[in-house]
C-alpha cells in the first residue's frame, strides 16, 4: 500500500510526465479490475482491459488538467468508480454531439488521423521532450534539421486539418 | 462576437523556429521587436501557443494510451504463452499417466502370470490321498451278504451317506467287526466334510491298534492321512512315518510320497 507520501508523489511525477505509476498500475491491477467488471458490468476480458486503459487514461487527463489536485486516498477505489461511471453514462447516455467536444478532445481526434510516423514526432517533441538530434536517431532520420524539418510539416498538416474541421 | 482567429499558417514556421529555439540572437530580438508592435503577429502568436499546449495536452494523452496498448498486447501474450505453457505440462502429466498405468497394468498381468501358486489343501489331498477301493464282488459274495454289497455298490458311486447307513445295518455276524469298522471310517472319511473326517479318526484308530487285524496297516494310513487333513501335523507325520517304514503296508509308497513332500511342513 502506498503512504500518502508516496500518493503525493505521483501527483507530482505525473504533471511532469513520468506515467509510469499508471502503467505498474495497469499491469498489477489489469486481470483483479477484469474480473470485478465482469462480475459488475458483464463484461468480457478484452472489453474490460479497454474500459481500465480509458479510465487510467482519464485520470491522466484529470491530472494533467488540474482536475485533480489531490491524489485519493484510495486509488485503485477512484478508478473503480470512475469505471463505474463510465459504464453507466456509456450504457445511458448517447454520444455527445460533435460542436460540445472539447477544444482538446477535438484536436485528440484530428491527431488520431494524423500518420503514425507524425504522431509518434509529436509526442517525442511535445510530451517526452526530445531536442531535435535524439528525434532524429529514434526516428531514423540523417540529422537534427531532417527532424525538425519533418516536425514541422507534422505540426502544418495537424493545424490544416483543424482548421478544415473549423470551416 | 469575438473575431474568426487569424490563419497561422503564414507566421508557423517562424514561431515555430522561435518557440523552438532555433533563432540566432539577432533574430529573436528582432522577432520580440515585432511581436510588440505586429498585433496580427502577436495574435498567431497567442493561438500558436493555445495549440502547442493542447498538443502538449494531446500528446500525453495519447502516449498513455498507447504505451497501456502496448502492455495490453504484452501482457495478453505473456498470458497466452503461460497457457500454452502449461497445457503443454498439463498433456505431459497425462500422458506419464497413461504410461505409468499402462506399466501398472502390464506389471499386475506379469504378477498374474508368474505368481507363485501355493498349492490349496484340497488340490494336496487330491494329489497325495491314494483312496480305498470298495471290496471285489468275488469277496463279498452277494447272495450271501447283499447288504454288504449294496454298500459297497453305493461306495463305488459315491454315494458315501447311504452306503454309511446300508452299511449300519450289516448285521456283525455276516462280517468281521474290524471290517465294519474299518469301513465306516472310510466312508465317514471319504465323504471330504472336516466332522466326518473327524468322525472317520476312532473309527480307523480302532482297526489300527488291532494288531491281529489284516487291515491294521491300511487302516493306520487313512488315520495319519485324516489328520493331515485336519491338519494335526504331528499325529499325521508320525502316523504316515510308521506306514512308511512297514514293508509290508501297502500304502508304504503313498506315505512316503505324503513325507517327502513339503504339504505337511507347510502346516506346521
Amino acid at each position: 500500500m502506498d503512504t500518502p507520501q508516496q500518493l503525493a508523489e505521483v501527483l507530482t511525477s505525473l504533471r511532469v510526465g513520468n506515467q509510469s505509476f499508471l502503467v505498474q498500475f495497469y499491469e498489477q491491477n489489469r486481470t483483479l479490475f477484469a474480473r470485478w467488471a465482469r462480475r459488475q458490468h458483464q463484461l468480457d476480458p478484452p472489453a474490460a482491459h479497454e474500459l481500465l486503459r480509458t479510465v487510467l487514461v482519464e485520470f491522466y487527463d484529470q491530472v494533467a488538467d488540474g482536475r485533480l489536485t489531490k491524489v485519493p486516498d484510495d486509488v485503485r477505489a477512484y478508478v473503480y468508480g470512475l469505471a463505474d461511471e463510465q459504464v453507466r453514462a456509456a450504457r445511458t447516455t448517447a454520444r455527445l454531439p460533435a460542436h460540445e467536444n472539447g477544444r482538446r478532445q477535438h484536436l485528440l481526434a484530428l491527431f488520431r488521423t494524423l500518420g503514425l510516423d507524425c504522431q509518434k514526432m509529436l509526442m517525442y517533441f511535445y510530451f517526452r521532450g526530445y531536442h531535435f538530434e535524439k528525434m532524429a536517431g529514434k526516428m531514423g532520420f540523417a540529422n537534427a534539421n531532417v527532424a525538425r524539418m519533418q516536425k514541422a510539416a507534422c505540426l502544418r498538416k495537424l493545424y490544416e486539418l483543424r482548421l478544415r474541421a473549423t470551416v | 462576437m469575438p473575431l474568426p482567429a487569424p490563419d497561422l499558417r503564414p507566421y508557423l514556421e517562424e514561431l515555430e523556429r522561435f518557440a523552438d529555439g532555433q533563432l540566432s540572437a539577432a533574430e529573436q530580438e528582432a522577432f520580440e521587436a515585432r511581436l510588440e508592435t505586429d498585433p496580427a503577429l502577436y495574435q498567431a502568436y497567442q493561438q500558436y501557443e493555445q495549440l502547442t499546449a493542447d498538443l502538449r495536452w494531446v500528446a500525453g494523452h495519447e502516449t498513455l494510451y498507447q504505451r497501456l496498448l502496448a502492455l495490453d498486447q504484452r501482457l495478453d501474450q505473456r498470458q497466452l504463452a503461460l497457457s500454452r505453457v502449461r497445457r503443454r505440462q498439463r498433456e505431459q502429466q497425462r500422458r506419464w499417466g497413461v504410461l505409468a498405468g499402462g506399466l501398472l497394468l502390464m506389471l499386475l498381468g506379469l504378477w498374474l502370470l508368474w505368481r507363485p501358486v501355493t498349492p490349496s489343501a484340497a488340490n494336496s489331498w487330491n494329489r497325495y490321498y491314494q483312496p480305498e477301493t470298495a471290496l471285489s464282488d468275488s469277496v463279498v459274495q452277494e447272495a450271501q451278504r447283499p447288504l454288504l454289497a449294496e454298500a459297497m455298490r453305493l461306495f463305488r458311486e459315491e454315494q458315501y451317506q447311504p452306503a454309511l447307513q446300508v452299511l449300519q445295518r450289516i448285521p456283525t455276524n455276516a462280517i468281521g467287526q474290524d471290517t465294519l469298522t474299518y469301513y465306516n471310517g472310510i466312508f465317514l472319511l471319504s465323504q471330504n466334510d472336516p466332522e466326518q473326517i473327524q468322525a472317520a479318526q476312532p473309527f480307523l484308530r480302532r482297526v489300527a491298534t488291532q494288531a491281529s487285524s489284516p487291515l491294521a496297516g491300511r487302516a493306520r494310513y487313512h488315520l495319519g492321512m485324516a489328520y493331515w487333513r485336519n491338519q494335526q501335523t504331528t499325529a499325521a507325520r508320525n502316523t504316515l512315518r510308521a506306514v512308511s517304514n512297514d514293508p509290508r503296508n501297502p500304502y508304504q509308497a503313498a506315505a512316503r510320497r505324503v513325507l517327502r513332500s513339503d504339504v505337511l511342513k507347510e502346516q506346521e
